[in-house]
């Protein structure tokens, strides 16, 4: 349920030269470099995939992936496919936060604001379709192709807002400020009485997708599969691109891009809505994997639930946090079984992630960096 | 007589009570290899930012090819032609040489928002990162992470990333701090190769690159230019040699 890589670890960003991580071109194995002096694949012999390690690997935790509703129907354990599902949607909000986290140090603890946004995009939508009603005009829809586009739209909209606000910050200054506009539309949610207010809004019917049950579990788990598998396809490809390796320099020594022409802001800010956008898009299927919306959602508790699964599975590497969610997610289903208080348990293991493995759990697992 | 490439008119600066420039003019010619000495805390660095935008001076002026610039964004002003290199090296410490090099390329092209091609990948971006290694030195050292290289390496790629922006001015901060003799006369020979190419302007303790390399050399003392003449000039001024070689050794 992972979707480890061999990508040398001690190479960092720079190795990651595949787009997709399905080409990676690295040929080490996953051999640290004891030097420290770790050295690029050379690019110019990086136009053909060729099939490393790297590649196998992932096809195996796509396999595994693909896999899983067949598992749960053999074992007759049902529930997997739902924990399974769960797990993707995460997945693709972890990955987005990544995106600005890991790869731009922007420590947004507002995040969760465009999940509950895409979340409530559904629920309103669904609410009006069910009532007969129109909201401005509009008579709302049922349609996945419609309402999942428009659910990220609205929470784009609200990143390029609060970005273009929070982005004049930095440092603790932004983590508060993002945390505040989280707040701001927790408390929105709440005041909306008319969709539920503080105990939320049920659903009454998953989006239509044509010539798709949805209903089906085991369909919307694919379809969240495949929307996760895209994801990270683009972020890859976004982290690599020109675009990406400017985010990077300017997260690396701002200073520096500026003395080389680069407007920090227009990097972060493009940044920051690309991630609202995917964090939108999580909340969207959410809503449809659960039936119902409720302000938590958008509470700063679920903002530092995507930071820790982010930073349990390693910061900046696109697939870490994925490994993060299922360590998370993995973590409470085992230590409930314990004790109602999982956090207990979860505190101190993400203390010693944070001051041992800065890499996270990916990092360790594909080899530490000296 | 030629347009000065570079101008800076009556320039102030102060930090509360510091008085870092004090109406300082200073004028770079096309071509010319223009140091700017003096001893330390003379505000050398506090000027070449004020003249990169970092920090916005008081009062006074600066001339880009007849253009002022004293009020141009930061990020704008390579565009405009004008280049800088920092004393303590400002580098991507987690990207490899070539990948500093690249940001450089990338920064004064077109197209620094394209979110799909592979980076690494676009030989329009390489190419020139690596003619530009090729050139100051490094081009064994391309593939190493920048958090792995020798100092005296890390000032080479400094030079190598303000070449690589195309500018026609280059503002050169120490190229040669914490060098060796002979890493520092490798660095004056790579100077000597960009003598009369650009319009540089260099801050340097080195006195032997000094008079080597300079057309004409701008004496700081205080925040204050006190004089500015030919090398020869400069070494036989009785002011300079009391506030600054004298001092020196």
């Amino acid at each position: 349920m992972t979707r480890p890589t061999s990508t040398n670890p001690a190479a960092g960003p720079l190795s990651d030269a595949g787009g997709a991580g399905a080409s990676v071109s690295d040929t080490r194995g996953g051999a640290p470099n004891r030097d420290g002096a770790s050295r690029v694949s050379d690019t110019s012999s990086a136009g053909r995939p060729r099939i490393t390690r790297s590649v196998v690997v992932n096809a195996i935790g796509l396999l595994l992936f693909v896999l899983v509703p067949a598992i749960a129907q053999a074992t007759g354990e049902s529930f997997l496919v739902n924990l399974m599902t769960r797990f993707l949607i995460y997945a693709i909000a972890a990955v987005s936060l990544d995106l600005i986290l890991g790869y731009g140090a922007m420590v947004s603890f507002g995040h969760a604001a465009f999940f509950g946004l895409g979340g409530y995009v559904i629920g309103i939508a669904a609410y009006h379709v069910n009532m007969g009603e129109t909201i401005f005009g509009w008579s709302g829809s049922n349609a996945a192709l419609v309402m999942w586009p428009l659910a990220v739209a609205v929470a784009a909209l609200a990143g390029l807002v609060v970005g273009f606000l929070s982005l004049r910050t930095s440092g603790v200054q932004f983590i508060m400020i993002t945390l505040a506009f989280g707040q701001m539309l927790y408390f929105i949610l709440v005041g909306l009485m008319i969709y539920g207010g503080d105990d939320g809004l049920s659903i009454d019917a998953r989006n239509t997708l044509p010539g798709l049950n949805v209903n089906d579990p085991a369909s919307f788990y694919y379809v969240c599969l495949a929307l996760m598998t895209l994801w990270i396809i683009v972020c890859r490809r976004i982290v690599n691109s020109p675009f990406g390796m400017a985010l990077q320099s300017i997260k690396q020594n701002p200073r520096r891009s500026i003395a080389l022409g680069l407007a920090p802001l227009r990097y972060r800010l493009t940044a920051f809505v690309l991630s609202a956008a995917g964090t939108g898009l999580a909340g969207a299927l959410w809503a449809n994997y659960a039936l119902f919306v409720s302000p938590d959602m958008s509470a700063w508790q679920k903002s530092g639930e995507l930071m820790a699964m982010v930073i349990l599975g390693g910061m900046g590497s696109i697939f870490g946090p994925v490994l993060g969610v299922a360590v998370y997610l993995g973590l409470e289903q085992v230590a409930t079984g314990w004790t109602e208080h999982w956090m207990l348990i979860l505190g101190p293991v993400l203390v010693l992630v944070v001051l041992f493995g800065k890499r996270g759990v990916y990092g360790w697992l594909v080899g530490g960096k000296q | 007589m030629t347009h000065p490439k570079l101008e800076i008119r009556g320039l102030q600066k102060s930090f509360g009570a510091v008085h870092a420039t004090q109406g300082v003019d200073l004028a770079v010619r096309p071509g010319e290899l223009h140091a700017l000495i003096g001893p330390n805390g003379a505000g050398k660095t506090t000027l070449l930012s004020q003249i990169s935008g970092e920090i916005l001076p008081d009062a006074g002026s600066i001339w880009l090819d007849g253009a002022d610039i004293t009020r141009m964004p930061a990020y704008r002003r390579p565009a405009a032609g004008l280049a800088r290199s920092f004393q303590i090296s400002q580098l991507y410490p987690d990207f490899s040489a070539e990948d500093n090099v690249a940001m450089a390329v990338q920064a004064r092209s077109p197209g620094g928002f394209n979110l799909w091609r592979n980076a690494r990948r676009m030989a329009r971006l390489r190419e020139p990162a690596r003619d530009a290694l090729e050139r100051v030195g490094l081009a064994g050292r391309a593939g190493v992470r920048v958090s792995a290289l020798a100092h005296g390496e890390k000032r080479q790629l400094e030079i190598a990333m303000a070449l690589s922006l195309d500018a026609s001015v280059l503002l050169l901060d120490e190229p040669m701090a914490g060098m060796g003799a002979e890493e520092s006369q490798r660095m004056t020979a790579l100077l000597q190769t960009l003598k009369g190419r650009y319009a540089i302007l260099l801050v340097e303790h080195d006195m032997d690159a000094v008079f080597a390399l300079a057309d004409r050399v701008t004496v700081l003392v205080y925040g204050k230019t006190i004089f500015t003449g030919t090398p020869d000039e400069v070494r036989r001024h009785p002011d300079v040699r009391a506030a600054y070689l004298g001092e020196e050794d």
